[in-house]
């Protein structure tokens, strides 16, 4: 009890929003999944035809015959994207009402706005990132599903290395920069909760 | 003013508009409350109990009047400021015990002290100690759905007490317990105010809780109706 002079400041930063987000994915696997498949699943239909494009230019630089992507096929997965966009705002926004009580007691207990937006943009951070990462290589899979009778399964090889890391750092970015966009508006929902209503609350 | 009061309210007073009708929740509260006092208030549901308890805490703006914690109006604080108080002067407890479901007992206890800034195996520490000291030492990593509900109302005292603060404010903390359960919980409270000199309040309708406490103040419709030594 040294504290009795004047106010000081609370902290939550972001190695702590990181572990405790952490924690509450580990924790509530289910919902995470959800969040998780439907990021992945976009990302893994982008990967495909990103692919599926560089193992038909491998293919024709070695000297197959002329192949390529029709557009309407980018046009799907630009629906795609904003389907898994959508579908994780709503899986959010559940998360949400039923973490209203938390929400309150974590306010209760020091928490402000500003913490407890970060805790859910960190928590959407990480499943991004994750389903990012899933997504990529279920993208080759399906791209090598779709051109391998084709192209042959060995054309991945040809495909030059800097070529497939950039592919895995723009899916996994932005795979992260979706979810994380997703999240804005069930986020600010949530950090902006009255505690005394948030309290309130029965499921 | 002296420096043994902890908590003054100055006419006190929330009125909310709920369909067009004024609803006067709290009117014209004064009270001063000194340091390690044992505070009950009494008074059926409805009495203001919990709309003073979240003006106290800064959790609601009041309409009219003041509170002044250690002698700092609390609505010229900022939001910073605010969740300082709530972080490390004021402990919560509620009749719903309001853990978090996905956190173990230890988790739960240490969380306030993340918020306080304390390092993370400091923390850890310390609610170890505090489990131990409500008796639950032996089921640190359950969680609360794997703990009773006077246990799970242990583990809110020990939360409430992460950050050793100078308040508890205490809301319907037995509500929830059977009689023999609620008399543990106010034994448990009341010495914690004993022995370490926190300010008890606690809001209750439950007549055994008030026989420890150094004051009970009667609350009706908003107002205090009477105060009383225990």
């Amino acid at each position: 009890m040294a504290e009795h002079g004047s106010p000081g400041r609370v902290s939550f930063g972001l190695g702590d929003a990181l572990r405790l987000g952490y924690d509450y994915i580990k924790k509530r696997r289910d919902r995470a999944l959800i969040n998780i498949s439907s990021i992945a699943l976009g990302i893994a239909f982008l990967s495909t035809l990103l692919f599926t494009d560089s193992f038909y230019r491998a293919f024709i630089a070695a000297g197959g015959a002329h192949l390529s992507i029709e557009s309407y096929q980018y046009w799907l997965m630009f629906v795609a994207l904003i389907v898994s966009v959508v579908g994780i705002t709503n899986a959010v926004l559940i998360a949400v009402y039923e973490r209203y009580r938390e929400i309150g007691t974590l306010k209760c207990i020091g928490a402000m706005d500003r913490h407890i937006l970060l805790l859910f943009l960190v928590e959407s951070l990480i499943q991004g990132g994750i389903g990012g990462i899933l997504g990529f290589f279920l993208g080759i899979i399906g791209a090598l599903i779709s051109t391998g009778g084709t192209t042959g399964f060995d054309i991945i090889l040809k495909v030059p290395a800097t070529e497939i890391l950039i592919l895995f750092l723009g899916s996994t970015f932005l795979s992260i920069f979706l979810s994380v966009i997703a999240t804005i508006y069930p986020a600010r929902h949530a950090a902006k909760l009255n505690p005394v209503e948030a309290l309130r609350y029965e499921l | 003013m002296s420096f043994d009061m902890i908590i003054q309210l100055e006419d006190l007073t929330r009125h909310y508009e709920m369909g067009g009708v004024q609803i006067k929740a709290l009117d014209g509260v004064d009270i001063e409350i000194n340091r390690g006092e044992y505070l009950s208030i009494v008074g059926p549901s409805g009495s203001g109990k919990t709309t003073l308890f979240n003006l106290v805490g800064g959790l609601d703006r009041p309409t009219r009047g003041k509170v002044y914690i250690d002698g700092v109006d609390i609505s010229q604080l900022d939001a910073y400021e605010l969740a300082w108080l709530r972080c490390r002067k004021i402990g919560y407890i509620f009749q719903t015990f309001n853990l978090i479901p996905v956190l173990t007992a230890l988790e739960n206890v240490s969380l306030p002290t993340v918020f306080a800034g304390v390092p993370r195996d400091e923390g850890l520490e310390k609610a170890q100690k505090l489990l131990t000291s409500v008796g639950l030492g032996e089921r640190v990593h359950h969680r609360p759905g794997e703990l009773s509900a006077g246990q799970q109302q242990r583990v809110a005292i020990a939360r409430a007490m992460a950050n050793d603060p100078a308040i508890i404010l205490a809301d319907e903390p037995t509500g929830n317990l059977d009689l023999n359960t609620g008399m543990e919980i106010i034994d448990l409270l009341h010495g914690l105010n004993r022995t370490r000199g926190m300010t008890l309040i606690a809001a209750t309708h439950d007549l055994k809780m008030i026989t420890a406490s150094d004051r009970v103040v009667w609350m009706r419709d908003g107002a205090i109706e009477k105060i009383e030594r225990g």
